[in-house]
């Protein structure tokens, strides 16, 4: 008579035979390679998570130090072309000129002194723009009809000056305080 | 009294503005007509140009119009300005290349310069 055969009904049975007839199974299996499906799954949960992350900033850009204006000699001649010179070399204008309040070209490259010439009614247009309080207007840009000239002035014992930039753009706030600063430091020794 | 040392000094910074813009230059008393500093001195130049001087401020004066102040251009043939600068009791002439000379370096930069030297040599 054989004894009752193993069924589904007894689990534990089952086990226990199984247990005594196959080697010990390891703890868990590692595969080497990952399933594509698996793959499928990560690059997808990748990007999704990239989708959500948003961008890291990109690195700011260096910022452009713009060099000051060294003078070395004291021939005004020599300040005034060092002066243009350096405009030219740092700021983005294809034209620059020093002028006096009047007017008169004291130095120019790339500008002809009929367009210098109107920095004398400029000037003289805004000494009522400065008589409203709070306004400065000693620094702007005037748009020429084809390129943009954009001027700082200053003004000494000697009556006031005029450094001029010309260009497609108006320069910027920074470019027209370091106009300024050059400006000073030529006509200081004039 | 006149310290002649500045003016001199003065003579020799305006050369070095103008460089070779610069033809001639002479300062001198109005009333002697002596010329006190200079450069490739003209004797002629300063009595024409004391004379015109003098013509001038009459001319001025006779018309009721205001007085000659720091200074006056001449345009002449040849690429010439004649400048008169006028130092109160000293006058100032200079001849001046203007193919070769900045106009606005002259008036914004040579003269205000010149009236400041001889201003200082007269206090002396």
């Amino acid at each position: 008579m054989m004894g009752r055969s193993v069924s589904w009904t007894e689990p534990e049975k089952l086990a226990a035979l199984l247990a005594s007839v196959a080697p010990p199974r390891p703890a868990a299996l590692v595969p080497l390679v990952p399933a594509m499906g698996a793959m499928r799954a990560a690059g997808g949960a990748r990007a999704r998570t990239a989708a959500v992350t948003p961008p890291a900033p990109a690195p700011p850009a260096p910022k452009k130090v713009t060099p000051r204006l060294v003078q070395t000699s004291d021939n005004p001649s020599d300040r005034l072309d060092a002066l243009v010179g350096w405009t030219l070399d740092h700021q983005p204008c294809t034209g620059a000129f020093v002028a006096d309040d009047n007017g008169l070209t004291l130095a120019a490259h790339g500008i002809s002194e009929a367009h210098v010439a109107l920095v004398g009614p400029l000037l003289s247009a805004l000494v009522a723009v400065r008589a409203i309080p709070g306004i400065d207007a000693s620094r702007g840009a005037l748009w020429l009809g084809t390129n943009m000239m954009s001027w700082v002035e200053t003004r000494t014992e000697r009556g006031g000056f005029c450094l001029g930039a010309v260009g497609r753009e108006a320069l910027s706030i920074e470019a027209l305080d370091e106009l300024r600063d050059a400006l000073d430091t030529t006509v200081r020794g004039l | 009294m006149i310290d002649t040392k500045i003016l001199d000094a003065a003579v020799s910074d305006l050369r070095n503005i103008l460089r070779d813009g610069l033809v001639a230059t002479d300062i001198w008393d109005r009333t002697a007509g002596l010329s006190l500093a200079g450069y490739n001195q003209q004797p002629v130049a300063v009595a024409l140009f004391t004379r015109i001087t003098q013509e001038l401020e009459s001319s001025l004066v006779d018309s009721s119009f205001p007085p000659l102040a720091r200074y006056y251009l001449l345009d002449m043939e040849g690429n010439h300005t004649a400048v008169v600068v006028n130092h109160g009791t000293l006058l100032q002439g200079m001849l001046v290349d203007n193919k070769r000379a900045n106009l606005g370096i002259l008036i914004a930069v040579a003269i205000p310069r010149m009236l400041e030297s001889v201003a200082r040599a007269k206090l002396r």
